[in-house]
């Protein structure tokens, strides 16, 4: 389904339109689970953010622009930020602390993050951006886009000082601006 | 001002959209997202620039009973927690004014009318409410079922503006499962009329409700709604 039908969805649904909501859920929900499971690492945590997303893009479909995003884009970005805030915000702590284990949990078969940036740089302007930057650049933000560390968890996870991984992520992220910027995106 | 320069917005965006942010900064931005427009603007460029890697993971299909609990809390009348259209139930209250409304035009039509109401006493009428304040904020009429045309009387309630640089744009929502249907661009004077021809004029009889979005100046490109909707009601045939 391309962005223009997922728009007319969207629309539908602040008609309260039921059956177009449903169709989006079945034409979306698979690629947004599969985010939220990634980042929260916990199906039933996955579950949870699925749910309250969906919720979420129901009573705000009004809101939605597609002059301004893609539904795709927009879509993921709720998913993205509620797994973001319930890995965050109430156990912090345990989630630092016991990160190795959780780490280790992601079943083998998962691609890792630098597999699935490769992946990504199958087409697109994105896809060049990113292989113009440097390998720990790429590995940083990777991790924090598909994994959802935060500063911490990557310099731990890096093995690196706090102050050298948040130096590849800016330096990194401003390289891909530029870069997607000249693209006209 | 705060965040007055665009490369700390820029910076503070993409961090919040990468996601490195810890839970502190996270509420804290989100407390100055609300008030900042440009940041917000900020964040929607990175959203733009970074959410298209996410469609590069494996898809994994869902349980049922995630749907299955979702449909529950959309359901009017279901229970739980209160949402945004949930408080005052949107089509309870949409019905209610409607069938007000539909009282008054159909004594305003009768009384003066220059044009009466069909024999039968059929007529359509839509109550679009503004989404936002949930108040009724433009009426549509038309006589149904008449031969070759429809016309369509659209009533603007109060005192409305439209932003420079943006028109207003009319969908018919068939309903089912199928997209909106352009009827051409409206106004934000009180009364006006827009006349719908064969074959929409038929399918404008069996829509589901109507809706009015804002799109940039000359309509929307794609035929679809690409701006917002800012009103909306159901069809009601009274």
């Amino acid at each position: 389904m391309d962005a223009e039908q997922l728009s007319g969805l969207l629309s539908r649904c602040v008609l309260r339109d039921q059956q177009a909501f449903r169709t989006l859920y079945q034409h979306s929900s698979a690629k947004l689970f599969a985010v939220a499971v990634r980042i929260t690492r916990r199906r039933d945590w996955a579950e949870e953010v699925l749910q309250e997303s969906f919720i979420n893009i129901w009573n705000h479909a009004s809101g939605y622009n597609a002059a301004k995003s893609a539904p795709m884009t927009w879509m993921t970005a709720i998913v993205r930020n509620r797994a973001l805030d319930l890995l965050r915000r109430p156990r912090e702590v345990e989630i630092d602390e016991g990160h190795e284990d959780l780490m280790a949990s992601i079943p083998d078969e998962s691609p890792g993050p630098e597999e699935l940036l490769k992946q990504s740089m199958e087409a697109g302007a994105l896809a060049e951006c990113m292989k113009q930057l440097t390998g720990e650049q790429q590995k940083s933000i990777a991790l924090a886009f598909f994994n959802g560390l935060s500063h911490g968890e990557l310099a731990r996870q890096m093995q690196k000082p706090l102050g050298t991984v948040k130096t590849w992520i800016r330096r990194g992220l401003d390289r891909l601006k530029s870069c997607l910027d000249a693209h006209g995106i | 001002m705060r965040f007055a320069s665009e490369e700390l917005r820029s910076k503070l965006a993409a961090e919040y959209v990468l996601g490195t942010m810890s839970a502190h900064a996270r509420r804290r931005f989100e407390i100055n997202l609300k008030e900042h427009p440009a940041l917000r603007r900020a964040v929607a460029e990175w959203e733009k620039r970074l959410m298209p890697l996410a469609l590069t993971l494996p898809e994994v299909e869902p349980p049922s009973r995630v749907w299955q609990a979702i449909e529950s809390r959309i359901r009017p009348g279901r229970q739980g927690r209160p949402g945004f259209w949930e408080n005052l139930s949107f089509w309870r209250f949409s019905s209610i004014a409607s069938g007000l409304v539909a009282l008054a035009l159909l004594i305003l039509v009768a009384v003066p009318g220059p044009e009466a109401p069909p024999a039968d006493g059929t007529r359509m009428v839509v109550v679009m409410n503004d989404l936002k304040t949930r108040s009724p904020a433009m009426t549509v009429s038309w006589e149904p079922g008449m031969p070759g045309k429809r016309v369509m009387r659209i009533r603007v309630i109060g005192h409305a503006e439209m932003a420079p640089g943006t028109a207003w744009e009319l969908w018919m929502l068939p309903g089912k499962d199928q997209n909106p249907v352009s009827l051409g661009l409206i106004t934000t004077h009180d009364a006006q009329t827009v006349i719908v021809p064969e074959p929409l004029a038929t399918k404008l009889d069996q829509a589901q409700g109507l809706a009015m979005s804002v799109e940039a100046a000359g309509g929307s490109p794609t035929g679809l709604p690409t701006g917002p909707v800012l009103y909306a009601g159901q069809c009601v045939k009274t």
